[in-house]
């Protein structure tokens, strides 16, 4: 096997890609069959390279050392995860946006994103990967349009959020090159020990957790949950982002940087981390809406997984990308949940929902083993991978293990308010109508739910074949089986079950389901952080595009000042001279005799005085 | 040889008199051209070994030495050409007018070539009497009570310049001995209060018929009152060859070395740059504001001769050029002249254009000419980006020079004025092309039609003139070395 199959994974998306561009609009058949055997493809050619070492460059690519080099090893054996997440989005797809406009161009880029996000998980040299990585950019965009006019402000949102992350990864690759003179990912290994690899580090890690959707580069997550086509959400947000951002993150805690456990910025990047989980899980828990709600935790998770990198051990590493498939996994079938929700019953809306376990009972047994795998109860995959991320934040400091576990409990509690109000309780009028959603919807969500019982239950699989390997000779030993720190899974339980009572707790307080997180969301002192988060005053878009708005009055300002001296000041006096000049010239011979004797004295007087020189 | 440029016009001036009045109205625009033909000939290969035999033949017994040199045969090159647009612009009116206006035409180019070839104060006054005294009686030949009045101012002022000029020339013979060129130079040290009167008088009497400012007061309506072929060539030709080239050749050569006059001319240019400008933009009709424009434009020209009289001496390394400061002005003055010939030509044929099309030349009754009339309107816009000095016009080449010669010289106050200058000759000649050219076309102007042949086929001459000596400009100055210049 030639090593040049590298290329396939991108080309064969980007090939589909195109021809799905090209298919009339109206021919559906030919377009899905073009969309399924493309990545169906890709999938195939990822599982056959899967596992081995390989290298593939072109002699010269754009010259200065920005060589198109390719490399799988470990860490980019994620490829295949990525094709097959495209392959179940496409599947999905195919029933989901029926009908729907744009449709084309919403198959037509989920190929092109998949290349792309190929591209920047093989790229084994810093321009070659963002060259891939800012055009992920134009798919996210795309994408978030293709759910129509009303998303154009959202896909804008997102557009410049993730253009300000990536400008400080693209400094950070420029300070990399400054300081290693190589731009091959392979030879990077850069020492934290002075400010401007620390700064390089810090810049690009902005780039990768911001990819993956930290805080406070988030906030355009909930707003596309709810504008942009829902298999969108399950395809980049809650799978190929988190995928490519911590693959990065990894990458450079790895391989690209030389980091210790429990130095400053291993401990900046856990505190990240930990903020991320907590305010997200609260903004979780909030919400009423499915959509945001799935959304927000799609942000919460993230902290998890950066938690577990940033802590640079490696249980923490491997609980960090562990946790990273798993998420992918259990976070797209929810995703895809909703959509079948929304598909059937027509809105997401909580308080319209309700008792749709029994008329969508497929749907339903698979958002219950993923929303059991999200809130970690055992013996689903979230559970060993959240376990592994606790051991190694108790490993560095009993505070982030304290915080982690706190989002557990919001993240039980949440997913416990979900399923009492949408899928138990008494079914309402929207819930009638509601029928069981199409084979091509229910395919991936049994296919997911499935890897979540199957990661979980037979954890060694994944990590031994998927997770492990990345770290290479730094692993001294399996995580695989069961949790080796059998305190902290006991607390895990404990705190399961302290989040049961809760909900109990607040059912009865507020009389109804939906109301289960009241005494939360209405607590003294977050009520006031709670409403205002909600209604978007802390995020960093909003405050930036304040700050915009100053800044663009005093320029404007300025502006104005600046026109106004030439446009009124500087012309009306050279028309007020150019008047007075002609009302002089009077045509009477006198005058201009006059005139002519005056310049006479003028000569005689500069006869003896110069001007200047 | 010299002599053959006061003869020919002369000549033709008796054979186009010869017969009937309406035989030679037919004839008189081919003798005008015939002469400006021959004499551009003349001037273009005047310096050839080929003319040797003939000289001894021509040189008659007058005792006024005629000297063709390199500057003197450009001028003459671009009298001829001015005399030749005119020919082409056409002089209007009956039979009568025309022979009358035709002869004034070629007695002016005799008194102007004169001008320019003489090398004694009292044979240059005589030529300077012939060109105006014409020029009065052409402003007048229109007939209107405007014209009329404009040359009477013209008269005025020119006779004070007369009598300034007499009267210094006295002065300077008594000091002196002699009115030659050489000798003057040679004598002069304008230290005693006669001598030194005779030098101020002298620079009013050029700077009224130069028309700087404050001795301008007759150019404007002499300028804009005049016919169309006669606004050419008086702005284009007469009065800059009859003050402003004498300007350049007296501070260059007489005065030169004497800090009063270069003094008084750089200061007097700067004005009439300034105020020249500034008055134009105040105008409401296309020829006055030309006219004022005009001003402006001799200013630099002045301006460039002071210079050339101020820093004498002093050379210069520039671009691995040995050349004298006085020298880079000289020629930066002299280029600017023929510059100027060429785009005040083209704009005053324009105007002449609009004139006979619209009826008026009011700006205020003028708008979206372009339309109408595509080929006037985009050649007056080379014509005033080459005023304003914008590259690759020939304007931008002249300007440039005279700003290098005055950086070289220290004179930051007046490059700083030449340069801004050019703002305010680009924004007056915005105001012109959008009241005029630009813009929606004016009611009652839809019947519009392009102006005649002639006219049209002259502003395209003119223009690509204009561009191609700008795009060339680096051979005309080589071609100038070869001349013995720079």
């Amino acid at each position: 096997m030639s090593d040049s199959i590298l290329i396939l994974p991108i080309l064969l998306p980007l090939v589909g890609s195109l021809l799905v561009f090209v298919t009339p609009s109206q021919n559906r058949i030919l377009r899905s069959a073009f969309a399924l055997l493309f990545s169906g493809a890709a999938l195939v050619t990822t599982i056959i390279t899967f596992g081995k070492q390989l290298s593939f460059s072109t002699a010269s690519w754009a010259g200065f050392g920005m060589d198109f080099q390719l490399k799988l090893d470990g860490l980019s054996g994620f490829i295949m995860v990525v094709a097959g997440f495209t392959f179940l989005a496409l599947l999905y797809s195919v029933a989901f946006m029926q009908g729907r406009e744009r449709e084309r161009q919403f198959f037509g880029f989920v190929l092109l994103g998949s290349a792309f996000v190929t591209g920047s998980m093989l790229a084994n040299n810093l321009v070659l990967m963002l060259f891939f990585w800012e055009g992920l950019l134009a798919v996210l965009f795309a994408l978030i349009m293709s759910g129509g006019a009303k998303a154009t402000p959202t896909a804008t949102k997102a557009l410049v959020i993730s253009v300000t992350a990536d400008f400080c990864l693209i400094l950070g690759v420029g300070v990399v090159f400054w300081q290693s003179g190589s731009l091959n990912m392979s030879v990077i290994n850069l020492p934290l020990d002075n400010f401007w690899n620390g700064f390089a580090y810090v810049m690009m890690m902005i780039g990768a957790v911001a990819r993956a959707g930290a805080m406070p580069f988030h906030t355009w997550i909930p707003d596309a949950a709810v504008d942009a086509p829902l298999p969108f959400m399950a395809f980049l947000p809650a799978a190929l982002d988190k995928l490519a951002g911590i693959y990065l993150l990894a990458r450079l805690n790895l391989q690209l940087f030389q980091m210790l456990p429990g130095s400053g910025l291993s401990l900046t990047v856990m505190t990240l981390g930990c903020c991320t989980i907590i305010f997200a899980v609260l903004m979780a828990l909030i919400q009423k809406d499915y959509k945001r709600l799935l959304s927000y935790h799609a942000i919460s998770q993230v902290g998890y997984m950066i938690l577990g990198i940033g802590t640079a051990l490696p249980i923490g590493i491997v609980g960090g990308l562990f946790h990273m498939v798993n998420h992918a996994l259990y976070k797209s079938c929810l995703f895809y949940s909703a959509g079948a929700v929304e598909r059937q019953a027509g809105t997401t809306d909580l308080s319209q929902l309700g008792g749709l376990g029994r008329k969508m009972p497929v749907t339903f047994i698979c958002f219950l083993l993923a929303a059991a795998a999200i809130s970690g109860v055992p013996p689903l995959n979230g559970f060993f991978s959240k376990e592994l991320v606790f051991d190694a934040a108790l490993q560095i400091n009993v505070v982030f293990y304290i915080v982690a576990a706190l989002g557990a409990f919001f993240t039980m509690a949440s997913f416990l308010k979900l399923a009492h109000v949408a899928w138990f309780g008494k079914m309402t009028q929207v819930a009638q109508k509601a029928k069981e959603a199409p084979w091509p919807m229910l395919v991936p969500l049994v296919v997911l739910a499935f890897f979540c019982v199957l990661f979980g239950v037979y954890n060694p699989l994944p990590l031994h074949g998927l997770v492990e390997p990345t770290l290479g000779s730094a692993l001294t030993h399996s995580f695989a089986g069961l949790p080796h720190n059998w305190l902290v899974a006991g607390i895990s339980v404990a705190v399961l079950l302290l989040a049961v009572a809760n909900h109990y707790y607040g059912v009865k307080r507020s009389g109804s389901a939906l109301g289960s997180s009241d005494h939360i969301h209405y607590a003294p002192v977050l009520k006031p952080v709670l409403a205002a988060a909600e209604a978007g005053k802390t995020d960093p878009y909003n405050l930036a595009g304040a700050v915009m708005d100053v800044f663009a009055l005093v320029l404007a300002t300025i502006d104005k000042a600046i026109d106004w001296f030439y446009m009124k000041l500087v012309t009306g006096i050279a028309a007020a001279l150019g008047r007075g000049l002609e009302n002089a010239h009077t045509e009477k011979p006198w005058h201009y005799v006059l005139w002519v004797l005056v310049g006479g004295v003028a000569v005689t007087v500069l006869f003896f005085v110069g001007i200047g020189g | 040889m010299g002599i053959l440029f006061l003869l020919v016009p002369l000549i033709c001036l008796f054979i186009l008199n010869l017969p009937r009045r309406g035989a030679a109205a037919k004839l008189a625009p081919w003798v005008l051209g015939v002469v400006a033909v021959l004499q551009m000939v003349f001037a273009a290969t005047s310096h050839l070994a080929c003319w040797e035999p003939f000289i001894g033949f021509f040189t008659l017994p007058v005792p006024v030495a005629l000297v063709v040199d390199p500057i003197t045969a450009v001028l003459l090159f671009t009298i001829a050409l001015v005399v030749a647009v005119v020919t082409v612009v056409g002089i209007q009116g009956d039979a009568r007018d025309k022979v009358i206006t035709s002869s004034l035409v070629l007695t002016v180019m005799a008194g102007m070539n004169g001008v320019v070839m003489v090398r004694d104060l009292f044979t240059l006054y005589i030529f300077l009497e012939i060109t105006a005294l014409s020029c009065f009686v052409l402003i007048a030949t229109r007939k209107e009570l405007r014209s009329l009045s404009a040359a009477f101012r013209y008269f005025i002022l020119s006779g004070l310049a007369s009598l300034a000029m007499v009267l210094a020339s006295a002065l300077v013979f008594m000091q002196v001995g002699s009115l030659d060129f050489a000798l003057v130079a040679a004598a002069i040290n304008g230290q005693d209060p006669a001598t030194m009167t005779g030098l101020i008088l002298f620079v009013v009497a050029f700077c009224i018929k130069a028309g700087a400012v404050p001795f301008h007061g007759w150019l404007p309506e002499a300028y804009s009152s005049s016919s169309s072929a006669i606004s050419v060539l008086l702005a284009g030709a007469t009065t800059k060859v009859a003050g402003v080239y004498a300007i350049i050749r007296l501070s260059s050569e007489v005065f030169a070395g004497i800090p009063g006059p270069a003094q008084a001319f750089m200061a007097l240019g700067a004005l009439s740059i300034i105020v020249g400008a500034f008055a134009a933009m105040g105008q409401k009709e296309m020829k006055r504001m030309l006219a004022f424009s005009s001003i402006s434009q001799l200013g630099y020209i002045v301006l460039a001769a002071g210079l050339a009289g101020a820093a004498a001496d002093v050379t210069v390394s520039l671009g691995g050029l040995q050349t004298s400061i006085a020298m880079l002005a000289i020629i930066g003055a002299v280029v600017h002249f023929v510059n100027h010939a060429l785009f005040k030509s083209l704009l005053f044929v324009n105007a002449a254009a609009v004139e006979e099309q619209c009826g008026t030349t009011q700006l205020d009754q003028l708008g979206g000419l372009t339309d109408r009339m595509p080929v006037t309107g985009w050649t007056s816009v080379i014509g005033f980006l080459s005023t304003a000095g914008l590259p690759p016009f020939s304007g931008f080449w002249s300007k440039l020079l005279i700003v290098i010669a005055l950086v070289l010289a220290n004179q930051w106050v007046y490059a700083v004025i030449a340069i801004l200058m050019s703002l305010v000759t680009l924004g007056y000649f915005l105001i012109l092309q959008r009241k005029v050219f630009f813009g929606e076309l004016r009611k009652g102007f839809e019947e519009l039609k392009e102006a005649r042949g002639a006219l049209v086929g002259t502003s395209l001459i003119l223009a690509g003139l204009t561009t191609a000596l700008g795009l060339l400009f680096p051979f005309v100055l080589l071609l100038l070395q070869g001349f013995g210049l720079v």
